[in-house]
């Protein structure tokens, strides 16, 4: 099963693509909304996104969601692809101590390889960016 | 739980969401509306096909100047930072306009980087202030602000499209943090999390950070503006209609002046 969050919501996520055979689920994490009250134009707009993306979605504890997606399905484990939100993090190292998780790395516009402090932009853009530059 | 798929158009399948949702989003139920801009992948392809990269480099600082408007799909991973700008260069080659453009994209990727590495004190002063900020700032911005009933028309209807649609300009996004941070000394904190609220493409480390730029607590300088900047770049229209004595109306050394002399 692959787990699609909000930084990559659509069927050409690295993990989907990775999988594409199983099926995507969406998690409206109901903990983070209570206490962000987001515009409901934001949360329709994700939903939006996640109905043509997604087999199911799902509205609850997002650990609790998956573990249960994931039992519906008799899958063995997901893949999900990577962020660098500290929020999905958690979830992640929650979600490991329960099942098996494959992380698949996220696609950027440059390839930066780990370790590199960002700290400005124009130094990094130099360093980076080349294939972009005129 | 399962959520259902809910059928019927656009309008009818957001009141069906909009009761599912009740007690997770900002407004009443009975406020609750779609954004005009539509989400899903679908979507973000079709405004992609749409954009064309002439003339950004020198409109896209203009209100009504050619800009992607794809940020809500790139924030969340409808379109890649790479598959963006592998389209503009496949359609268009490479010109003063991609480059702009490019580098604009290049923004993104870096806001991500900093915030993998900084993760949550993006939402602390990375930097000490350069300028005076004040002090004992609010939670939340205040309500004539938030419901765009300033008087000011240039911010009013920056902020009224933002709650109505999702969106604002980001030259309007920085007018409007100067004015937060410099002009009124509310913090960029409460700022930042009315623009979180409401942007389609509200990203924690974009947003966070860029009013942190503005602030000066992530970049050398605060960014100011003034009148004759929103007249050059927001056009007149605004200024015509507005009876308010206008805060703005002053060259750069008078504004630092009054603002940060204290």
């Amino acid at each position: 099963m692959v787990w699609l969050h909000g930084d990559s919501l659509s069927d050409q996520d690295p993990a989907a693509l990775r999988y594409p055979g199983a099926d995507r689920v969406f998690v409206f994490d109901r903990l983070f909304l209570k206490q962000a009250q987001l515009s409901f134009k934001r949360l329709f707009f994700l939903y939006e996104c996640a109905a043509e993306a997604v087999q199911e979605i799902r509205l609850g504890e997002i650990v609790e969601e998956l573990q249960e997606a994931i039992r519906q399905r008799g899958a063995e484990r997901l893949a999900v692809t990577e962020s660098v939100s500290p929020r999905w993090k958690e979830v992640v190292a929650e979600l490991k101590k329960k099942i098996e998780v494959e992380v698949v790395p996220a696609a950027g516009m440059v390839d930066v390889p780990d370790g590199f402090e960002a700290k400005r932009f124009t130094p990094f853009w130099k360093k980076f960016g080349r294939e972009w530059e005129g | 739980m399962k959520l259902e798929r809910f059928s019927g158009d656009r309008e009818q399948v957001g009141r069906k969401f909009a009761e599912v949702m009740v007690g997770l989003y900002g407004e009443t139920p009975e406020n609750a509306k779609p954004s005009p801009y539509s989400g899903g992948r679908k979507a973000g392809m079709e405004a992609l096909a749409k954009f064309s990269v002439h003339g950004y480099a020198n409109t896209r600082n203009k209100i009504h100047g050619n800009v992607s408007r794809l940020s809500f799909y790139i924030r969340h991973g409808v379109l890649g930072l790479r598959e963006v700008a592998e389209s503009v260069r496949n359609r268009f080659g490479r010109s003063y306009d991609a480059v702009k453009f490019w580098q604009e994209l290049g923004w993104r990727q870096f806001w991500r980087l900093v915030y993998a590495r900084l993760g949550d004190r993006i939402y602390e002063d990375l930097e000490p202030p350069k300028v005076n900020l004040g002090k004992d700032f609010p939670e939340e911005l205040p309500e004539e602000i938030q419901a765009g009933k300033t008087g000011l028309v240039c911010m009013d209807e920056c902020v009224r499209e933002l709650t109505q649609t999702g969106y604002m300009h980001n030259h309007a996004r920085m007018w409007f943090a100067s004015f937060i941070i410099h002009f009124r000394k509310l913090g960029w904190k409460a700022g930042e999390r009315f623009f979180y609220r409401h942007l389609l493409d509200g990203d924690p480390a974009s947003n966070a950070l860029s009013w942190q730029w503005v602030a000066s607590t992530f970049s050398h300088r605060p960014y100011l503006f003034n009148k004759e900047n929103i007249q050059e770049n927001g056009g007149k229209k605004w200024c015509e209609r507005c009876q308010a004595k206008c805060p703005f109306d002053a060259t750069y050394p008078e504004l630092e002046k009054r603002l940060f002399s204290l």
